[in-house]
């Protein structure tokens, strides 16, 4: 009961926040929008007993990529009316091919509901007992390791890629040289002398 | 009960609405990124979705992937944004087609 | 599958009892400025101004483009994190292989790390 109330609260507002993501003005707020987007989405996965990617997505969507996404919007000094100017040229083509493509689908998803749907072979059945976390643990690092070293190539690639198009040396700064400073001696800064009285100094 | 039909309504709403988030902000590259994201989390939710009616871990496992994949997708879709605003001093995906060589 | 989503009962509780308090701190001031009548909006109580003055320009402050560097770093690493700790709890399933699989996992992020070092993407000035 309390799961049929939670879903439908979750789905409803995955909805919303989702259409109100792409036509909010500001697109500051599209971005809250989006975050709570994916907030109710993580709601929904934990209904169906996934855990693990519910947590994966707050921590990494809502904690690391909307954050990425407001940054660039408050980094960049954008005219948003302007972008929104063939707002209204696009909408019917838009409308009309959502329409289509939704109707696709419900299509499908109903012809699905006249008969049952069932895995031929289970590839991997889902233990009895064990935790989500560590049952999928076990598939990952086992069944589908190259996929996981491949998922690291890509966040490698991601990473440098990400450097290699943003990052620009600046001419003009003067950077913190730690070792330069750590190996300064007091005898290439000070020296003492020994001053006489009534005579002019000599560096 | 909530059955599996009822994620895939979902989901195929959400991903409607991703394809007609593009369609809507044709020129603004930033909110057609974030269409992207919901199309993506539609794919998880489905892959999820599946996962738990069928008893098979293995959607879940590619949902994770999926989410690496988006990740990097982002990280890789803003930096372009980030240089072309640079050259161009707008984001308006109109012009990207002079962009040659 | 319905007991997992009943261990997080506790938590939706919570959210709705913290979005009705919310909700009430929002609302109750409101309803009580209308009730009491000290609800009296005009234009230049509502318009923006810094020390006395209008608003020069937008208060959307501009951020430097070495955050953004920062921010793709910060979801890569966080990714790393995330991967690990499903690895961290079936250690003793996955054996020497999945041992070994996460050090070439960390090994590439790590080459990564050591080439945004050497570039000076985590330089300041």
């Amino acid at each position: 009961m309390i799961q049929t109330i939670a879903f439908y609260l979750f789905a409803t507002l995955v909805i919303a926040s989702a259409a109100l993501t792409i036509v909010a003005r500001n697109p500051v707020h599209s971005v809250l929008w989006l975050i709570l987007s994916f907030f109710n989405a993580a709601g929904l996965m934990v209904l169906v007993g996934a855990e693990f990617i519910a947590m994966l997505l707050v921590i990494v969507y809502v904690g690391a990529v909307a954050v990425l996404f407001l940054f660039v919007v408050m980094m960049l000094d954008i005219d948003f009316a302007e972008l929104r100017a063939g707002y209204a040229q696009y909408l019917p083509f838009g409308v009309l091919l959502v329409l289509v493509l939704s109707a696709e689908m419900i299509f499908a998803v109903s012809a699905w509901s006249a008969g049952g749907i069932a895995l031929s072979a289970s590839v991997a059945p889902v233990p009895e007992g064990v935790p989500n976390i560590e049952a999928l643990g076990t598939l990952i690092y086992t069944r589908y390791l190259f996929i996981f070293e491949g998922a690291g190539l890509v966040l490698l690639v991601a990473m440098i890629g990400a450097i290699v198009l943003t990052h620009r040396t600046r001419s003009g700064t003067r950077p913190q040289n730690v070792s330069q400073q750590v190996k300064r001696r007091p005898q290439d800064a000070v020296r003492k002398i020994d001053q006489p009285v009534g005579q002019g100094m000599d560096l | 009960m909530i059955g599996l039909q009822h994620y895939l309504f979902v989901s195929a709403v959400l991903f409607a609405l991703g394809v007609f988030g593009i369609f809507l902000n044709r020129k603004n590259v930033i909110i057609i990124l974030m269409a992207i994201e919901l199309i993506l989390l539609s794919v998880n939710i489905n892959f999820v979705a599946f996962s738990a009616y069928l008893g098979d871990l293995v959607g879940q496992v590619f949902a994770m992937f999926v989410l690496t994949v988006a990740a990097g997708e982002a990280a890789i879709g803003l930096a372009i944004l980030v240089i072309y605003f640079r050259g161009r001093g707008t984001i308006a995906v109109d012009d990207i087609n002079r962009m040659k060589g | 599958m319905a007991s997992v989503a009943a261990g997080y009962l506790p938590i939706l509780l919570f959210l709705g009892v913290a979005l009705a308090l919310s909700t009430a701190f929002v609302l109750l001031p409101m309803l009580v400025s209308k009730a009491t009548g000290s609800s009296n909006p005009y234009a230049d109580k509502l318009a923006e101004y810094e020390c006395g003055f209008p608003a020069f320009e937008d208060s959307r402050a501009q951020f430097d483009v070495r955050f953004y560097l920062v921010a793709i770093l910060f979801i890569i690493f966080d990714l790393e994190a995330a991967f690990l700790y499903p690895w961290a709890v079936s250690l003793g399933a996955i054996g020497f292989g999945g041992w070994l699989a996460m050090m070439i996992f960390l090994a590439e992020l790590t080459l990564g790390f050591v080439y945004a070092w050497k570039k000076g993407a985590l330089e300041w000035e």
